[in-house]
């Protein structure tokens, strides 16, 4: 199965923050199938552990398992769902999208997203973004007691978006969740192709499955707490702001050169040795890769950088159009250079340790 | 001596997550002076002089705020981001340094000074084409505001970045001066990247887990026109933190700091800081908690290149430092172990 094929599998998977599940399970089937013992904890993050445990470097590599969506927050008198946001989503590219409900005893509910219609509104609710609380989602029921047989409140909801490869030549990837399941594609595939190739390594390596990344409060910290790795890459997606009204010294990255290294973000200022221990296996490889200029967003390597007595991280991140959208886009040659680059930092790890030393 | 120090700090390069040449100075200087010294991976350097008593840690951060480039475009002129709570207004029309020692000059699109944002703002390093400056300057690297520090008086001294580097001056001064036995395990910490959310010191403490804590920082004072009303003033003493935003210290601690600092007649006074946090907070919370204090150095127009610090100041932070270092805190604080 190719990265594209595995990407679109797990994109498909429903897994907003807090309901991770199902997106673990399938992991943790695929992982027991090639012969590993993948561990959770209360929250849910999932580990696998390889290499020698013995070793006093531990690398940790990071995906997060959730993705945005929304929450049921109230069924009204006429069936029609309130919902809030679960992570941060623009209330612009909500209306008018297709959601599943996971309702009561995990029935998917297709829906829609609607709002007041534009010719009932008034001259300034036209002037500004309705919100998000000012929108529901119908699912086709016509009473609160038709509703309440097949969801609770309480229930999640996710886009409900096709897997598609458009552009020429074709290599846009357009779907939801690519934030972070394509993190979470090239950890599967490679510890499939560890145990396919019968490496093992001299350094202990641990790939983990994170919770709660989207919501802020982050499975990561008790991950880390768990793994204490010394070093660390989060592979991650990053939003570019590479459009055309978009100053150039604004944008972040550029489609088609390759992942993103992150030198600082809001959360995270990143380790100098790690970036060029990246670097120079690109360089070496020829792989392409690129530096995310702007100094913005953030993720799980702000917590696990700082936790217990901190670890060196690098962040690797698939440069990504709309994100947060049902219609994320990121380019499979992207994708392809950090599968790539990562398995060839996971077999050069071991030099970039002696040469730190 | 004092002073040399501190110039001397306050000459090298260390925004925020680049503290290096900050880190090998202090090693060397402080290195004679205590038992270990080690660094993490988050940069900090970690000074320990052994004893049996208590664990206490002392924290001033090696950070100081700058910039980050981020774009460099086809004039060859220089974009970037902050690193740090920067003041751009005072920045505006300054020379700069990079950490590799290369110039340049921050300076606004024509036109757009009275209202500077990072969008207008660039760096000029006397390159015509981005190709040359490429060549002396990368993205990822950091620069900070040139400002040597200077006597203004026989008692004032102004600079950059007296924010922390006085911190780490204080506690190299107090190291040096200590008996060579001490009842207390101490630890000197100078912390990486407290100005993006004080990281560095909490991995320092977690991996220290000290029994108590003091962060040496500077705090704003109220004695300027126009300065929001607080009570430290500058040339008034060490000031005992009582709080800021980031943390309540241990009262028992804060009535134990004051009575050393009486007894030993130290210069000091009582400081409350509406706005702003530091490395104590930090060594608060780490693991099962610690008892947290703060020795502040009082100090003027903070987060420019003109920061300000009494010497009579400084040296009493020092005195404090040391009493609290030679104190036996568990039995002034009323804490049975």
């Amino acid at each position: 199965m190719s990265l594209l094929q595995e990407l679109q599998k797990q994109c498909a998977l429903f897994g907003p923050s807090g309901y991770e599940n199902e997106v673990r399970e399938y992991l943790q089937k695929e992982l027991k199938n090639a012969g590993y013992n993948p561990h959770t904890d209360a929250l849910g993050n999932l580990f696998v552990e390889v290499g020698n445990p013995d070793s006093p470097f531990t690398l940790l590599i990071e995906a997060h398992m959730d993705e945005v969506g929304m929450m049921i927050t109230e069924i009204e008198e006429s069936g029609l769902l309130r919902f809030g946001c679960v992570g941060g989503i623009d209330p612009r590219v909500l209306c008018g999208k297709r959601v599943t409900v996971r309702g009561k005893d995990k029935h998917s509910l297709l829906g829609v997203i609607a709002s007041k219609p534009i010719h009932l509104q008034s001259k300034e609710e036209r002037q500004r973004v309705t919100k998000a609380d000012a929108m529901y989602i119908d699912l086709g029921f016509t009473s609160h007691e038709e509703a309440e047989e097949w969801l609770d409140i309480g229930d999640f909801a996710t886009f409900e978006s096709a897997f598609e490869v458009y552009g020429e030549p074709a290599v846009k990837i357009k779907a939801k969740a690519i934030d972070d399941r394509l993190g979470c594609a090239i950890m599967l595939r490679a510890l499939l192709s560890l145990k396919e190739k019968n490496i093992s390594l001299p350094y202990r390596l641990v790939m983990s499955f994170g919770v709660r990344e989207e919501v802020g409060f982050s499975g990561a910290k008790p991950m880390t707490f768990r793994v204490r790795p010394t070093h660390a890459i989060v592979l991650e997606s990053t939003a570019i702001a590479d459009l055309a009204d978009v100053p150039k010294p604004s944008r972040v990255a550029d489609q088609g050169n390759g992942g993103a290294l992150s030198l600082a973000d809001n959360g995270t200022i990143y380790d100098r040795s790690m970036i060029a221990f990246a670097e120079h296996t690109a360089k070496e490889q020829s792989i392409p890769v690129q530096v995310k200029r702007y100094v913005s967003g953030g993720n799980n390597a702000k917590h696990i950088q700082q936790s217990v007595g901190g670890a060196k991280v690098l962040a690797l991140s698939a440069p990504t159009r709309y994100l947060h959208s049902a219609a994320c886009v990121a380019d499979l040659r992207d994708c392809e250079a950090m599968e790539h680059l990562i398995w060839e930092m996971i077999m050069h790890f071991s030099t970039y340790l002696e040469s730190e030393v | 001596m004092l002073y040399d120090t501190l110039k001397a700090l306050c000459r090298l390069s260390g925004v925020s997550g680049s503290e290096s040449p900050v880190a090998a100075y202090i090693q060397k200087e402080i290195s004679p002076y205590v038992d270990e010294v080690s660094t993490d991976a988050m940069g900090n350097l970690i000074a320990h002089k052994k004893g049996n008593g208590a664990k206490v840690m002392f924290s001033a951060h090696m950070d100081e705020i700058g910039f980050i480039v981020n774009y460099i475009d086809e004039k060859g002129m220089i974009h970037f981001s902050p690193i740090g709570g920067i003041n751009l207004r005072a920045a505006l029309y300054s020379r700069v340094v990079f950490q590799s020692g290369v110039k340049g000059i921050l300076v606004s699109e024509t036109g757009k000074a009275d209202d500077p944002k990072y969008a207008t703002c660039y760096v000029d390093i006397g390159a015509y084409s981005q190709k040359e400056a490429e060549k002396r300057v990368s993205i990822g690297d950091t620069f900070h505001l040139v400002g040597d520090v200077q006597s203004l008086s026989s008692r004032v001294w102004a600079g950059r970045p007296l924010d922390d580097r006085v911190g780490c001056a204080i506690l190299i001064e107090a190291a040096k001066a200590l008996p060579e036995n001490v009842e207390n395990d101490l630890y000197f910490v100078f912390s990486s990247q407290e100005e993006v959310g004080c990281r560095g010191a909490k991995t320092a403490a977690f991996t220290i887990m000290p029994d108590f804590g003091f962060a040496l920082d500077v705090t704003a004072t109220g004695d300027v026109p126009g300065a929001n009303p607080m009570s430290v003033c500058q040339g008034k003493g060490a000031a005992i933190k009582v709080k800021d935003s980031s943390l309540f210290c241990y009262p028992p601690l804060v009535a134990a700091m004051h009575k050393l600092a009486k007894e030993q007649k130290i210069a000091h006074q009582t400081e409350v800081l509406p706005a702003g946090g530091t490395d104590a907070s930090a060594i608060q919370l780490a693991g099962a908690g610690a008892y947290a204090g703060g020795i502040s150095i009082p100090s003027r127009f903070i987060h420019t290149g003109v920061e300000t610090v009494d010497r009579r100041d400084v040296l009493a932070c020092v005195e404090l430092t040391k009493a609290l270092a030679t104190a036996d805190l568990f039995a002034l604080c009323g804490i049975s172990k």
